[in-house]
């Protein structure tokens, strides 16, 4: 059974070129089609016909340039977005780390920000209480436990959040690119739990730019370029074709 | 969802005691100025005014508060939508219920003023939680379809602030349905909110049951609203993601 499978999915954004936010927006639009002006906005597929499968214990890596589409495909995996055609399966729990860290309300604390995520990643609220120390002192912010979360700064939510996935035992990782913001201190904390994961067969999913890492974690990896896959298979057949790619265009 | 539900009370209540306290002091000065202006200026002569209007004022309250956050339930917590997945409906539910409890307290704090001002409990009382779920399940309803309405249109609320106006004086809290011209009376009854303040007065003033007509109309504007809510949340969820 794999545990995550990705079947023919594609996803249409919208890219408006008037603001319609709001109702008074609406009206106004609405008498400018009266007027025989057209709502203008484009379409855009920001996936198209992406397939793949990973089985028990395979990672997966996701590269390709800014803008092709790899957090979408990371967001449409962890069930935020939903695709407009296709499918997607997944086995397992799921802990994603998706785009700068978390921050479920400012005005509460370090620590009760850090329950609540815990407590939404499935973990028990008595078993949440216990893991707190841990999750703190993974993330260094023993300190700032009763600090305010909005007082924190980006890279010390971002350790938040990671901590916290790390430590709620799900079975699938979505990290998108959230290593890049930490320190290299935080980095190498942070590459010692995935090497403990490979261990453990659990699935990483990874979005990255860094080549290295991919090739060290990830079986398999998706080369992505403007929504389709240009490749998809070994890691160091990906990330190669990548590399040759960006050689073609310098 | 228990988590949520205790981290937007939190919030509300800035987490302190006198946070609840401020809760309690709005209904109060209310209960106050409009006793001092309709019962000694405009010389209302409903038995038991301040104890009367104390009631009406409770059962609007939640039915403001309640609606009026959870309109922004989805459009303020951008990160439960987009950085985790849970069943979005959980998040408004979970606001509800912060305002529910919140809401529920008001009541048990103030039911020793309410005795005092001269309203006899008797069994009726009991119905009350019964009637509050009924207002809880309405609320839920209208926050379906509020907040999902106010993440595609962002000023929603300012319409719905509007709304609220008016459903105060279209509500018979601070004067009697009595004086509603007959011909009226039908349509300003469907309105579910004259029928929950009415039962909850019965249950406290006139220590009665609540008519059939009022429960009735509460239930059918829950199931009705229910219905809706859920159409048009469902309809929305899946681009709440990239709408918010």
């Amino acid at each position: 059974m794999p545990i995550v499978a990705v079947e023919n999915v594609w996803k249409r954004f919208r890219i408006p070129h008037e603001k319609r936010s709001t109702i008074l927006d609406h009206i106004a639009g609405a008498l400018s089609v009266l007027e025989g002006k057209r709502y203008a906005y484009e379409e855009f597929w920001a996936l198209k016909k992406v397939s793949l499968e990973l089985g028990e214990g395979e990672s997966l890596g996701i590269i390709g340039p800014n803008g092709s589409g790899k957090s979408t495909l990371l967001k449409l995996i962890a069930g935020v977005m939903k695709p407009d055609i296709g499918t997607i399966r997944t086995n397992g729990t799921i802990a994603p780390v998706l785009e700068l860290g978390i921050g479920f309300h400012g005005d509460l604390t370090v620590k009760e920000n850090a329950s609540i995520y815990g407590v939404l990643m499935g973990l028990h609220r008595s078993e949440m209480k216990k893991r707190t120390e841990a999750i703190l002192e993974f993330a260094g912010l023993n300190r700032f436990q009763d600090a305010k979360l909005k007082t924190l700064s980006s890279g010390m939510s971002v350790r938040l959040a990671f901590s916290i996935a790390v430590e709620t035992e799900a079975e699938i990782f979505l990290v998108d690119e959230a290593l890049a913001v930490g320190d290299m201190e935080f980095q190498q904390k942070c590459l010692d739990k995935f090497r403990e994961f490979k261990k453990e067969k659990k699935t990483i999913v990874l979005v990255s730019h860094s080549m290295g890492l991919i090739r060290e974690f990830c079986e398999k990896t998706l080369y992505l370029l403007n929504g389709e896959v240009r490749s998809f298979g070994s890691s160091e057949t990906a990330t190669t074709r990548y590399l040759d790619d960006l050689k073609a265009v310098t | 969802m228990t988590v949520l539900a205790e981290k937007d009370f939190k919030v509300r209540y800035r987490n302190s005691v006198l946070g609840f306290v401020w809760a309690l002091l709005n209904p109060l000065a209310y209960m106050a100025i409009l006793t001092l202006v309709f019962s000694y200026l405009l010389r209302v002569t409903i038995p038991n005014f301040p104890a009367w209007l104390l009631v009406g004022l409770l059962v609007w309250r939640f039915f403001s508060i309640g609606t009026a956050q959870g309109l922004f339930s989805i459009v303020g917590n951008p990160s439960l939508v987009s950085k985790v997945y849970i069943p979005r409906y959980l998040i408004v539910l979970s606001n509800n219920l912060a305002n529910f409890i919140g809401s529920s307290l008001e009541f048990l704090v103030l039911l020793p003023l309410l005795v005092w001002l001269g309203v006899g409990l008797s069994a009726y009382a009991l119905i009350l939680p019964l009637l509050m779920v009924l207002e809880f399940l309405l609320v839920f309803a209208l926050s379906l379809s509020l907040s999902a309405l106010n993440l595609k249109y962002r000023d929603f609320y300012q319409l719905w602030d509007i709304a609220l106006q008016l459903g105060f004086w279209l509500s018979p809290i601070v004067y009697d349905a009595s004086l509603i011209p007959a011909r009226f009376r039908l349509f300003y009854s469907l309105n579910p909110m004259t029928s929950l303040i009415e039962a909850v007065r019965e249950i406290f003033l006139q220590q009665q049951l609540p008519t059939a007509f009022d429960v009735a109309v509460v239930l059918a504007s829950v199931i009705l609203f229910l219905a809706l809510g859920l159409l048009i949340f469902r309809r929305s969820e899946k681009r709440f993601a990239e709408e918010l």
